[in-house]
């Protein structure tokens, strides 16, 4: 013990730390310092021109942070307190945007987690080439890029002559859907995005979780005669239990963060009836307004911070369901 | 018999995952019209100019984005792994006052995930003078949360013996950890591996943080697709085939001893 154990820890330790504090903790002191600040007071530092051609929807070409702007406004106060916080909890459009990503949230984890639990099964039930060849295949969309897979939702899925209308809506017998245009459709669409993105890595997850199952078990069931409905739950459950729990939670994060398959879908918007607002999309929204808008840095902060109590709420619901589910 | 349904589940996923992405690939040669005729499979013919317009860097110096992309994430999936990986072997393997705590402290970075923190971050390395350069996009995202948790699982299944016995042998923890890396090398692999991806999506960040000519490739991509539709729909097409070819490649290479670390992983 002693000054060689707390050397050794500085090296273990101290190179995520620094990078901890540098990169997230200070940022979140700003935010939170930014959050209390009245956004008609502009800091030097901050001070920013907004171009002629908005970055939110079309062009992505980024603005020249460094351009000095002469405007200091002298008679706003600096601090406001809990101002901001308090009118992004009134804003109407931050809560349909909350509620839009736990609906996103939670559709995907409860689509995904289901049907990769299925395919994971069904392949466990394969030669061994096979079964790596096709989740080997099935993980292809979770390796491209979001955009990509908003591309490709757009011209291949969606539309009257899409995929999706050609191939399934119409042939059920139904009117083909306008899924970018129809407020009901637009959510269902991003769902429909997240599960094919994710489905093929959880459902890996999963694959791997069975196969750590060891044999006697299923032999035992076999022998003794245990039905289908036992096998799942008395084997196949338990076995991928832990990582059932590691992709809810890899999910819930990255549903929070989701901003890239939205963004380009619908361009910045929100979409009709800002129904494919997402949290993320709306901050950057609020931060960086196309047109004639204003840049409102504190209200989109205090807006960040806000959402932390919520997955943290989330995450502590996710734990709670394994104890109900999964005792021991 | 009893296997149809089995195999017509797989099928159908199979399908779903993978159609779209050949049309993606042959669609990469087709004219605007012909792509958008989604139930069109086959382009009328096969012109490689889609890909030579990337290479040559008519619309935007595409290679200089992949290059960046690959040198960002690559750097930032290298650092993470490691980085992270000796924070989960001193709180797993060693026992100091107040490890609970930093470990709780640590992971609280996934409450509040850095697409969240941009508005400030980016402040932050404008400050600093950092934005524009790779490294501003690059070191925000070492420090993972993710992964703390992930190689403190790793390391407590690693028996206690083997750091008893280095102890033994007078190696400092510094060098028993060293040693112990070939050991979860397909641990290393797989956060490797998924850290890489999901640096390779990010797109916030990058759109905030970088200048014009640092830029990566998902905003060459939404660069390609800007509404006013003056590039050829192929050529987006041919940019989103390319991005997927070094993902696909380092998947191929990891995936067997990701397979070998996430079924350890679930051994517990």
């Amino acid at each position: 013990m002693g000054g060689k154990t707390g050397f050794s820890l500085l090296c273990l330790l101290g190179p995520f730390f620094a990078l901890w504090a540098l990169f997230w903790l200070v940022p979140l002191g700003m935010g939170i310092d930014l959050s209390l600040q009245s956004p008609d007071f502009r800091p030097v530092h901050r001070d920013a021109v907004l171009p002629e051609n908005a970055p939110v929807s079309s062009s992505l070409t980024f603005l020249d942070w460094r351009t000095p702007q002469e405007e200091v406004r002298e008679d706003v106060p600096r601090y406001v307190g809990l101002e901001n916080f308090e009118k992004a909890i009134a804003d109407s459009k931050f809560h349909k945007a909350l509620s839009n990503t736990v609906i996103y949230v939670f559709g995907s984890i409860f689509v995904i987690l289901p049907l990769a639990f299925a395919l994971a099964v069904n392949l466990h039930a394969l030669a061994r080439v096979p079964r790596g060849v096709l989740v080997f295949l099935l993980m292809i969309p979770g390796l491209a890029l979001p955009g990509v897979l908003s591309t490709l939702f757009y011209l291949f899925f969606h539309g009257r002559t899409g995929a999706l209308n050609q191939y399934l809506v119409i042939p059920l017998g139904f009117d083909p859907v306008n899924w970018m245009m129809d407020p009901n459709f637009i959510m269902p669409s991003l769902i429909m995005q997240a599960v094919w993105r994710w489905t093929g890595l959880v459902t890996l997850f999963f694959l791997c979780g069975l196969e750590a199952i060891p044999r006697w078990q299923f032999e035992v069931a076999r022998i003794e005669g245990v039905g289908p409905w036992m096998r799942m739950r008395s084997i196949l459950f338990p076995g991928v239990r832990h990582l059932a729990v590691f992709a809810a939670v890899f999910l819930v994060v990255d549903g929070f963060a989701a901003f890239s398959g939205a963004y380009n879908l619908l361009g910045g918007s929100g979409g009709i009836q800002d129904s494919g607002l997402l949290l993320v999309t709306y901050v950057y929204q609020v931060a960086f307004p196309g047109g004639s808008g204003r840049f409102d840095f504190p209200g989109a902060a205090a807006m960040s911070l806000l959402v932390a109590p919520v997955t943290a709420f989330l995450l502590f619901l996710l734990l709670q369901a394994r104890k109900t589910f999964f005792p021991r | 018999m009893r296997r149809v349904p089995s195999f017509l589940l797989l099928g159908v996923a199979v399908l779903v995952c993978l159609y779209p992405f050949a049309w993606m690939f042959l669609s990469s040669f087709k004219t605007n019209k012909e792509i958008y005729q989604p139930t069109l499979f086959f382009p009328s013919d096969y012109e490689w100019d889609s890909y030579a317009v990337l290479w040559s860097g008519e619309y935007l110096p595409f290679l200089d984005y992949f290059l960046h992309s690959i040198l960002v994430s690559g750097g930032q999936a290298l650092l993470a792994t490691f980085v992270t990986a000796a924070a989960g072997f001193a709180f797993s393997k060693m026992s100091f006052r107040g490890s609970g705590w930093l470990f709780g402290v640590a992971i609280l970075i996934i409450l509040v995930p850095k697409q969240a923190l941009a508005v400030p971050l980016f402040e932050w390395m404008a400050w600093l003078g950092w934005q524009g350069n790779l490294w501003s996009l690059a070191l925000p995202g070492v420090a993972s949360g993710l992964g703390v948790i992930f190689f403190t699982q790793v390391f407590r299944k690693v028996p206690d013996e083997l750091i008893d016995l280095a102890k033994v042998e007078g190696l400092s923890p510094v060098r028993t950890f060293v040693a112990l890396l070939p050991l979860i090398a397909p641990a290393l692999m797989t956060f490797c591996f998924l850290h890489f991806i999901l640096s390779w999506q990010e797109h916030l960040l990058p759109l905030l943080l970088l200048d014009d000519e640092n830029l990566t490739l998902p905003i060459a991509l939404a660069k390609l697709r800007d509404s006013s539709h003056r590039i050829p729909e192929a050529v987006g097409m041919a940019a989103a085939t390319l991005s997927l070819i070094p993902v696909v490649f380092l998947f191929g290479l990891c995936f067997r001893k990701m397979k070998t670390a996430l079924v350890e992983l679930s051994l517990s």
